[in-house]
């Protein structure tokens, strides 16, 4: 049962691969992906300078760095709509596999190259604007980037089964989540500048753990203990947001059955 | 001439009422203001508020003139209509022209929506000391924004690595049209590349409308927004004739 399931999460990755390769090929994805990355950074981490502050430009540029993870695996949000464009959805509820479990895996080139973007931009651009991130510890983050990354795929199946529904709100849902989490995940300012309500909004969405646990080990001013609440609490997030999004795969077929209007998304 | 742009102008309103897609810049445009403004008020800076709000009024105007206006001819070969297009007897130009024209406007919308965000949730009611240069300078950014938008339709069909790279273009843009860094402040090396950028020109002259002091030197800053701009528009025309050309010529009218 398990190796079943293993093997269709496999089989979808490839296909979400197969995909990302039709869009990309490794030289199209440094020279164009991966250089608006280096410059929606580098724009970010710029209004450091502009603020004449090295200080706040070292914290743009780890918030920024690390939100490049959140804003890509956030393209699950859409690419879980192009199944409709395909005409792949109702082939997969009427197969015996779980259609949950091939939305889950079928979008993960965007968790890979998410974690791979924002990694490199973190190091290749600290040495630009002058921070030290501290090598070799700082290679630890590399993990922490792929698990904000993950947290955030997790919570972007979730809006990629609502817009299964509203397939032409894929982007606009998309990119007010990622502009959103930007604003109150502690990317841009301490989450503690913002009131009360939104602060607790902020602890139970993706990144705001992650970044601080990342923003810990950089500084090397946060415990081990303390680091480790944070990863424990990103990895919760993560997978309560991955047990609703597969409840909304479920519901979403179970409905579209019911109703007949699988294909036509009403 | 007339009647067929204004036609053209309630099309294209009818069109982007109908696709959310076209009207995400200006979706996005509050919660950009709200995270420009939430990094002035957190470093105590507010003599930037002005900077705040309009770094994302110029990013959603430009955000429309790549993913709205760009796609305009390449949406309109994959809907069947370019074909149509083609064989009436309408200039092409001022069709695509019109269009483009209609989002810019719509586009700078954005302007009153970011202002109202910092008033509405900032309590930061952002003065306009020179009323008539921030006007025009905003009337010639929307020009050469048309002009931009019009050389990016015809390249995207053109060439379909241009189209790949559709996505890439705007954070270069943002860095090099000092969007919310003046470009004085980038590193040495990029600074003559931000010189042939109209939006480095428009963005600086916007910012010093905001402010108490004299402005200097405004005819030739606007000249340049506007000259950049014209050779923006003049490449638009050419390469949608083109494109006209092409499509013509190869027998692909209506597919890729």
């Amino acid at each position: 049962m398990i190796s079943d399931g293993l093997r269709i999460l496999r089989y979808a990755a490839a296909s979400g691969f197969a995909d990302f390769r039709t869009i990309y090929t490794v030289r199209t994805w440094i020279t164009g992906w991966l250089f608006r990355v280096l410059c929606q950074v580098s724009f970010f981490a710029l209004i450091g300078r502009l603020i004449d502050s090295p200080e706040y430009t070292e914290y743009l540029l780890i918030g920024n760095a690390v939100m490049i993870a959140a804003m890509e695996s956030l393209f699950v949000v859409a690419s879980t709509s192009w199944e409709r464009w395909t005409g792949s959805v109702p082939l997969l509820i009427a197969a015996p596999a779980s259609l949950a479990l091939v939305l889950c895996g079928r979008s993960v080139q965007w968790l890979a190259s998410g974690t791979a973007s924002a990694t490199l931009a973190l190091f290749l651009l600290s040495p630009l604007f002058g921070v030290d991130l501290r090598l070799p510890m700082a290679l630890v983050v590399i993990p922490l980037i792929a698990l904000v990354g993950l947290s955030t795929y997790c919570f972007g199946l979730i809006l990629g089964g609502l817009v299964l529904r509203a397939d032409s709100l894929r982007n606009v849902v998309g990119n007010l989540t990622m502009l959103s989490l930007m604003a109150i995940s502690g990317a841009q300012v301490p989450v503690s500048v913002w009131p009360d309500w939104l602060q607790a909004l902020s602890a139970v969405l993706p990144v705001h753990h992650g970044l601080a646990a990342i923003r810990g080990v950089l500084s090397a001013e946060m415990g081990f203990t303390e680091v480790l609440m944070h990863v424990g609490m990103e990895a919760i997030v993560g997978t309560a947001s991955l047990g609703v999004a597969i409840l909304g795969f479920k519901r979403f077929a179970e409905s579209g059955r019911r109703s007949g209007a699988i294909e036509f998304g009403s | 001439m007339i009647r067929l742009a204004l036609a053209m102008a309630r099309f294209q309103i009818a069109a982007m009422r109908r696709s959310p897609h076209d009207l995400m810049a200006l979706v996005n445009a509050p919660l950009f203001t709200v995270i420009f403004l939430a990094i002035v008020r957190y470093t105590g800076r507010d003599d930037l508020t002005g900077y705040a709000v309009l770094a994302p009024a110029m990013i959603t105007v430009f955000a429309m003139a790549l993913l709205a206006s760009g796609e305009i001819i390449a949406n309109d070969r994959t809907d069947g209509r370019l074909e149509l297009l083609v064989a009436s007897p309408s200039p092409v130009a001022v069709v695509v022209l019109s269009r483009i024209a209609m989002i810019t406007l719509v586009s700078l919308v954005s302007v009153a929506e970011c202002w109202l965000v910092a008033r509405v949730l900032f309590g930061k009611a952002v003065a306009v000391p020179h009323p008539w240069l921030f006007v025009g300078t905003l009337a010639a950014i929307g020009l050469a924004m048309a002009g931009t938008a019009s050389a990016m339709a015809g390249l995207f069909v053109l060439t379909r690595s241009a189209r790949t790279f559709q996505n890439s273009l705007s954070y270069p843009f943002y860095i090099l049209g000092g969007v919310l860094v003046p470009p004085a402040l980038l590193p040495e090396w990029l600074r003559p590349l931000t010189q042939v950028v109209f939006l480095s020109w428009g963005t600086d002259l916007l910012r010093d409308s905001l402010s108490e002091a004299p402005v200097q030197r405004v005819l030739p800053r606007i000249a340049a927004v506007i000259v950049l701009g014209g050779t923006g528009f003049l490449l638009g025309a050419w390469l949608i004739h083109r494109v006209l050309l092409k499509v013509r010529n190869d027998g692909t009218v209506s597919h890729a």
